[in-house]
């Protein structure tokens, strides 16, 4: 009996049944429409693994419990009141189920979204092991591909975009005076539709024919002939986009609605506007790569004709379309790293942010230039050539709001009080290795000059200079300076600069060297190349491997300070966001009582200035107001 | 000045249950949301009418394709019931405002039979068109656009069901109707996409 009553509630119990019921219904149903139409074989893999592969992740959520609510809401059946049991985390399983914290859910998000980075960072490593030597060593020129496109899509799609979901999630409603999300169940099911896209990547290496070749741009017709692990990507986009659109609904709703009284648009901290402007890009942009998608789905299992150029398919019209989400998606994995920046060195150089507005203005400035530049993806591809012009401008344009922010950031640290802590190391090599991906960008956008190095290393090194060096130096950044927050116990500063000092060099060994093979023309996405690249290819495989090492030196800090770190007050880094205010972990509601905001989020050394009170409360005259001694006025 | 921090023994108190947030929009939450989501739902179609507009203006491909039709007659004819079942879906809605019950079930189900007329005419047309989404470019995207449009119908014939459920199980006041507001805004959306693919894809 107990283990039916297993079965019946929300739980893993469930969810393998509801996978097994959902396996059936989808074999029932491709093996009933073949006989009802009369096409032979009645059983026939692919047509069997694409409805599975929608079939079964939906069998899995229905039975986890992410849509039980919302069942019995639609029925009408009286919903069960609310006892706050699937709201926080009382031990480890309470992170295996769907839980409607935000606290929890950013947790899952940042948990789930390393061990992605883990295996895209494997697979990195084995590139650059084959890569090491010229001619072939490890792997077939097919797994090679197979390597790289999974590598691509789980650091994009797994990790970049959802990590700083997940960092968002844990800090954004505590930013802006929020008890949670606004829409809490949505929250969980945004969460456990990403681990089913991350997998299904995975599992396409196991799939006839090996996984996904065609890189993560999957271009067709390429990506319609192929065998059928090009399927597991397009559907698990899927996943993924629908989780990402709905992360970003979430988020604008909750900053428009449930800001603290007091905090105005302008006086929101600006990871606040950073996700404000990227959730909108994710709403309005993410839909064309579902599209595109939907597009690759229907040419390949129903044989339709978007990409048959015989039946007058256009397969430009898959890049036009990928890249119309595409390029937006750069700014999606970038603006929320400029948000945890703009805290970071502000807190840690103890001065305001300079140009406060300018930086929120810059911010809107890129998400609408984002969508006027899509196609200096494609000055080979062959398209219009009237176009390629005004994408070139459109594109240099861009650099001037990152440029505002950039130097604004300067002059944020200008005279300030410069504290090196890890986050604040993560953000100064953030600010130079983003400045140099920013200057390989526009470099790239100048037409002559991108036909030049298409496809060569030189595009390589770009991407993993605003990837890795900006955008997961601003993920480190952002762990650092929250895990007191997010864990209650505080990092080791030693092992963490070392992190930063390790990991600064040898990215730089790494991706350096690629611009200088890449201007000579060693094209990327190929197994095998020519003698004349192999004395720098060896160093830079050298340095891969260090470079992937150090990361396990932040593992290892995170691991065992998370268990045995000192205790962290509630605010280390005296703060004035509302985050830090809250105790470390913060409440299980995030407040006692909503606060009221009564100035900016950023007045350091403003004599009196007070971002967040609480009412009903006398400043707590213990340490854990942060900064030690209870100074009435903070006159840094 | 440093704000003294709230108290970690306040996980004790959790019992308590959450502080109300702070309503900082005069548009509830609910409302934003869908709006939201029609937005992402029109990039959507977006890209399905990138489709279309690469095959007609960017190629200018013949539309339909040679030697086929497409029943311009029949589809103005459901256009007229989509249309129509906005306006039962407004009765509806302004119905359970003003807490006229049986006036707010009677558009509520017009609504949803009406949707499930035009649905019923749209697989109909797809049995006797004669071509198929396999023929040629025209077929995939006449197919894409209108299918995508009749799945949209299909969502908010589930909504607008779920909506009669809880209405006949005596849900919705005068103060507590969202349930069929936003349902309503949803419906709302599918029929003003649908002038747009019934122009593009059998007018012009």
């Amino acid at each position: 009996m107990a283990f039916a009553a297993k079965l019946k509630a929300p739980g893993w119990y469930r969810a393998l049944l509801g996978m097994i019921i959902a396996f059936g219904f989808g074999l029932g149903l491709d093996v009933g429409i073949r006989a009802l139409y009369g096409w032979h074989p009645l059983i026939e893999t692919d047509a069997i693994t694409t409805i599975e592969l929608i079939a079964v992740p939906i069998g899995f959520l229905i039975g986890l419990g992410a849509f039980d609510y919302w069942f019995r809401w639609a029925s009408g059946a009286p919903t069960i009141p609310e006892d706050h049991s699937g709201h926080g985390a009382r031990s480890w399983r309470d992170y295996f189920r769907v839980n409607t914290d935000h606290k929890v859910i950013g947790l899952q998000y940042i948990c789930t979204t390393f061990f992605f980075f883990v295996c895209g960072g494997l697979m990195a490593m084995l590139m650059r092991a084959e890569l090491a030597a010229p001619g072939l060593q490890f792997v077939s020129p097919n797994t090679f591909n197979g390597l790289f496109s999974v590598h691509a899509s789980l650091m994009i799609f797994l990790f970049i975009i959802p990590v700083f979901a997940g960092i968002a999630n844990y800090v954004l409603p505590l930013m802006i005076g929020a008890p949670d999300m606004a829409f809490p169940r949505l929250n969980a099911l945004s969460y456990w539709m990403l681990p089913i896209a991350g997998i299904m990547m995975l599992a396409s290496f196991f799939a006839p024919g090996g996984s996904f070749a065609t890189g993560w741009t999957a271009y067709a017709p390429l990506s319609t002939d192929t065998p059928l692990g090009q399927t597991f990507f397009s559907v698990a986009i899927q996943f993924a986009g629908a989780s990402s659109i709905a992360t970003a609904l979430n988020f604008l709703v909750t900053i428009i609605t449930m800001r603290a009284p007091g905090m105005t648009f302008w006086r929101m901290p600006l990871l606040v506007w950073a996700n404000f402007t990227t959730s909108l890009l994710v709403v309005i942009a993410t839909p064309f790569i579902a599209g595109s998608q939907f597009f690759l789905i229907l040419d390949r299992a129903l044989h339709t004709n978007f990409f048959d150029v015989a039946k007058g398919g256009d397969i430009l019209m898959y890049q036009h379309v990928f890249w119309f989400y595409s390029h937006p998606a750069v700014y999606i994995m970038m603006l929320p790293g400029f948000g945890i920046i703009s805290e970071v060195i502000s807190t840690h150089a103890r001065k305001p942010v300079f140009g406060y507005r300018m930086m929120a203005f810059s911010l809107m400035a890129i998400i609408v230039l984002g969508f006027t530049v899509w196609a200096h993806h494609m000055f080979v591809s062959g398209m219009f050539p009237w176009l390629r012009v005004p994408m070139m401008i459109t594109t240099m344009l861009i650099a001037l709001p990152t440029g505002i922010k950039i130097f604004s950031w300067l002059a944020t640290l200008w005279r300030g009080v410069i504290h090196l802590t890890t986050p604040m190391l993560f953000a100064l090599g953030f600010i130079t290795m983003f400045t140099l991906g920013g200057i390989s960008g526009v470099m790239l956008a100048v037409i002559p000059f991108d036909i030049h190095v298409s496809d060569t290393y030189f595009v390589v090194a770009h991407i993993h200079y605003v990837l890795f060096g900006g955008s997961v130096f601003t993920i480190f950044a952002g762990i650092y300076h929250w895990f007191p927050k997010m864990t209650g116990r505080m990092y080791d500063e030693t092992l963490g600069k070392i992190h930063f000092w390790l990991s600064f060099i040898f990215f730089n060994t790494t991706f350096g060297p690629m611009h200088l093979v890449g201007i000579d023309g060693m094209p990327r996405r190929v197994a095998d190349y020519a003698h004349q690249y192999a004395a720098w290819n060896a160093f830079i495989s050298v340095s891969a491997f260090i470079f992937g090492m150090t990361f396990f030196i932040f593992v290892y800090n995170i691991v065992t300070s998370w268990r045995h770190g000192p205790v962290a007050v509630a605010n280390p880094w005296r703060a004035h966001t509302l985050e830090w205010q809250v105790s470390s972990p913060p409440p299980i509601f995030n407040f006692d009582e909503v606060p009221t905001v009564v100035g900016g989020p950023y007045e350091y050394g403003v004599p009196g200035a007070v971002h967040g009170v609480f009412k009903e409360r006398v400043p707590v005259t213990t340490a854990a107001g942060g900064g030690g001694a209870p100074p009435p006025v903070n006159t840094e | 000045m440093e704000v003294g921090s709230i108290a970690a023994d306040l996980h004790e108190q959790e019992h308590h249950g959450p502080p109300t947030p702070n309503q900082s929009s005069r548009v509830d939450a609910q409302t934003l949301g869908i709006y939201l989501f029609i937005i992402s739902e029109i990039m959507l179609f977006g890209a399905f009418f990138t489709a279309y507009f690469f095959l007609r203006v960017v190629k200018g491909d013949p539309w339909p394709a040679p030697g086929t039709t497409i029943p311009v007659g029949i589809a103005a004819v459901n256009t007229a019931v989509l249309v129509s079942s906005s306006f039962t879906m407004h009765w509806a809605n302004v119905s359970a405002k003003n807490g006229n019950r049986p006036a707010m079930r009677a558009g509520l189900w017009a609504t949803f039979f009406l949707g499930l007329t035009f649905l019923s005419v749209q697989i109909n047309e797809y049995v006797h068109l004669g071509w198929s989404p396999q023929d040629h470019a025209q077929g995939t995207i006449f197919y894409g656009l209108t299918g995508l449009h009749g799945a949209h119908v299909t969502v908010g014939l589930l909504l607008l069901l779920f909506a009669n459920i809880r209405a006949n199980r005596g849900h919705f006041s005068p103060d507590a109707h969202r349930g069929v507001e936003i349902p309503g805004i949803y419906w709302h959306f599918v029929d003003v996409m649908w002038i747009f693919v019934f122009f593009s894809l059998y007018i012009l």
